[in-house]
């Protein structure tokens, strides 16, 4: 840790960690509901444990974000944050407006609108935290002078995040017209300017880790962002699919995500290619497997799970089934669990002076199992759509006939979440085992160890 | 590619979508009110809407396929159901389903009969949504293989839905029929199955016409038909004029099928299924 206002990250980590776990307790519990009968009918729905699993999800890794940032941004621009007490201010509003939504669902308190279930009075407290958060970010970077690409990208990516969560604010009469504008929040975020974020993190990591040069690196992000706006902008077409929009979104949907495995190849490609030239320059290994392995099971999961079924003639019987689910977990999981999983494995031996450079044998135990795991729900959800689009799709079973049919899958499904689980609760003890400094700066592992740093930065703007 | 080049892409290219995307979007909206039929937005369907996300609906149900995946898709549900049906199934779930047997249920929401109202008015605009014809074929609740299609209500030879033998003009009464069992709007088939002993939302056919001479003869019958023909045109006709006993077919002496048919089919369609259904013994 050059910087002592980094430790901040650490609590932001920290928040983040707790809602992960909570965030699978959530899970498993809707997973379970799918064998039934379900004792909890009255108590705790499916609705509820469904709604709340999605939105801690939002609301960790949107944690995990800015921690991450509040990490690289010093790094970057060689500087302390501009205020370390906004910082902890914005901390304890999100995770009070966090914590509150949570509650609120159990009461089923919430808007119903899908992933936007946030209440008016939260919505404007996330607000709020975005606007600390860039104000914080602008600051460090005006008073340091320095400006990297890097650090462009994400703060275009952040700055982006907030913009188009304006439209979520707004109420609409038409149904039609409410979904056209939910997917400029949902869609925007997820396939494009957290695809942003999660470049710019990749960047950073790769350039740290194995020493690529920083040169090199922007370029690649470069293209990578042009990649994902071609993509992703349009790619919104594969949201408005059936849902009472014109027609020519359509094709619109079936060409322009079919290009969107590009960006996400393209990441693959520059950790590929940023390990293979250069190796590895720092020994944290372990941040590695996470750095690589997000930019490999994004191109997984998002990419090409993605395109499986993005195709209007597929997806017209596909659409609504088991296979979303698929596709969801495994691209939400690859493209932003991971990175931020990466990002903390790189902060924290930095933050905690007793813990091992190269990462603990707990935490590869929790990335295996955890790869292992998530692959296997990916798994089980694609047999059990697949199941359910022959059966209730094609053939014309009823829905709940259908469901009763596949139940083997959703027996696989809670087998490989509970080792899932298994894996992210190794990390999160992992996690808190080892006792964070602050009060000095710690040195990096190796000396030179950070590469980066003795390289004259390529000034640039987006 | 040098940097400068590569930020020009990036650049340009963001440029350029976004502008397409604002375009597209202006468009979308000068057409939103002929595909939705926005014009026949009343307040009590906009009160069905938030109906619809004050209960959170979408977290188990989808609509347009989205939401989520734990309950049936609901965008042509009145298409499926009629409006009796869907108002006795919103009071109490639990009287059409068993949890034991379907291993999950419905809880039971507490809405008031203007909410359940309004929720339906609601569902029956959105299933008039034009949406390309999503889903291509009907997403049923529950039954098995119904082999229905909207489009094959054209009787088109080719485009018939797999399961259902195609007929033409000098087919058999009896054939033309059984066509229709399957492919009227909506399709007989949704809710009455052609297995013995398999009651979906409406009682099997298997057996109807043994079953309906024992009601004839028996005085528990309160429709004016004499014959068995007479009694399966009445029950096409107008469906409540004799009611089959549970509380999942009928509340207050209405039954739950829709009355639509009366209107939908011509005299000859009927013709054709009243003589295919007299072919179930």
């Amino acid at each position: 840790m050059r910087y002592k206002s980094q430790s901040v990250a650490y609590w932001y980590f920290a928040v983040a960690m707790v809602l992960f776990g909570l965030q699978l307790v959530f899970g498993l519990l809707s997973a379970a509901k799918y064998l039934g009968p379900d004792p909890l009918l009255y108590i705790l729905p499916f609705d509820v444990t469904k709604v709340i699993h999605t939105n801690l999800l939002i609301v960790w890794v949107l944690c995990g974000f800015m921690g991450g940032t509040y990490w690289l941004i010093p790094d970057e621009s060689r500087s302390e944050l501009h205020s370390t007490k906004l910082a902890y201010i914005q901390l304890v509003l999100w995770t009070i407006m966090g914590v509150t939504a949570i509650i609120g669902y159990l009461f089923r308190y919430g808007t119903g609108n899908k992933l936007l279930e946030q209440p008016l009075p939260h919505k404007i407290v996330i607000v709020i935290c975005m606007l600390i958060f860039l104000y914080n970010i602008g600051m460090t970077i005006r008073k340091s002078g320095r400006f990297t690409t890097t650090e462009g990208v994400l703060l275009l990516g952040l700055l982006s995040s907030a913009v188009l969560f304006l439209p979520a604010l707004l109420h609409y009469e038409n149904y039609t017209v409410s979904i056209y504008y939910r997917w400029w929040t949902i869609h925007l975020w997820v396939e494009g300017v957290w695809m942003m974020i999660m470049g710019a993190f990749l960047a950073y990591l790769l350039i740290r880790l194995s020493g690529a040069d920083r040169e090199v690196m922007e370029k690649w992000l470069y293209v990578i962002v042009g990649l994902v706006f071609i993509a992703g902008i349009l790619g919104t077409a594969h949201h408005y699919y059936w849902v009472g929009v014109p027609a020519y979104w359509l094709p619109l949907g079936g060409f322009f995500s079919a290009l969107e495995p590009a960006a996400l190849v393209g990441m693959a490609m520059m950790a590929y290619g940023a390990i293979r030239r250069s190796g590895l320059a720092h020994p944290n290994a372990l941040a590695l497997h996470w750095t690589v392995g997000s930019a490999l099971f994004a191109m997984f999961g998002a990419g090409l799970l993605g395109l499986a079924h993005t195709f209007p003639s597929i997806n017209k019987w596909t659409h609504g089934t088991l296979i979303t689910a698929m596709h969801g977990h495994a691209a939400f999981y690859g493209a932003y669990a991971m990175i931020i999983l990466a990002m903390i494995s790189y902060a924290l031996p930095q933050m905690c002076p007793s813990r091992p450079d190269k990462g603990t044998s707990l935490g590869y135990w929790a990335f295996w199992m955890q790869m292992a795991g998530m692959f296997g729900m990916t798994l089980s959800f694609a047999t059990a759509g697949i199941g359910q689009v022959y059966l209730e799709r094609v053939m014309g079973m009823g829905y709940l006939d259908a469901q009763l049919k596949i139940q083997v899958h959703f027996l696989m499904l809670i087998a490989t979440a509970s080792l899932f689980a298994t894996g992210v609760g190794l990390y999160i003890y992992d996690f808190f085992r080892f006792r964070p400094v602050f009060d000095q700066a710690v040195e990096p592992a190796a000396p030179g160890a950070d590469p980066a740093d003795n390289r004259e930065p390529v000034r640039g703007s987006v | 590619m040098t940097t400068r080049q590569s930020r020009i892409f990036a650049v340009a290219a963001t440029a350029l979508s976004a502008l397409l995307f604002m375009v597209l979007t202006v468009d979308s909206h000068r057409q939103f009110q002929e595909l939705t039929q926005s014009q026949n937005l009343t307040p009590e369907i906009i009160h069905g809407k938030d109906v619809w996300h004050k209960y959170n609906c979408i977290n188990c149900h989808t609509l347009f396929g989205e939401g989520a995946y734990y309950a049936p898709d609901l965008t042509k549900i009145t298409q499926h159901r009629g409006e009796a049906y869907l108002q006795a199934y919103m009071r109490d779930p639990s009287n059409f389903y068993d949890e034991q047997k379907h291993r999950r249920l419905m809880p039971t929401q507490d809405l008031s009969e203007k909410e359940i109202t309004d929720l339906i008015l609601f569902l029956d605009w959105v299933a008039n949504i034009d949406n390309q014809g999503w889903p291509p074929r009907p997403i049923l609740v529950t039954g098995g293989f119904a082999a229905t299609a909207a489009s094959a209500a054209t009787g088109d030879r080719d485009a018939a839905p797999p399961g259902t033998t195609p007929v033409g003009d000098d087919d058999d009464s009896r054939a033309k029929g059984q066509y229709l069992f399957n492919t009227a709007v909506p399709s007989c088939s949704a809710c009455h199955s052609t297995q013995p002993g398999a009651d979906m939302a409406g009682p099997t056919m298997a057996g109807l016409v043994a079953r309906t001479e024992e009601l004839l003869a028996s005085g528990d019958y309160q429709g004016e038909a004499t014959d068995v023909a007479g009694y399966i045109r009445e029950s096409i006709v107008t469906p409540s004029a004799h009611v089959v006993p549970g509380a999942m077919y009928s509340a207050g002496g209405t039954s739950f099928m829709p009355n639509t048919y009366r209107d939908s089919l011509s005299e000859e369609q009927i013709d054709n299924l009243v003589d295919y259904l007299m072919t179930l013994k």
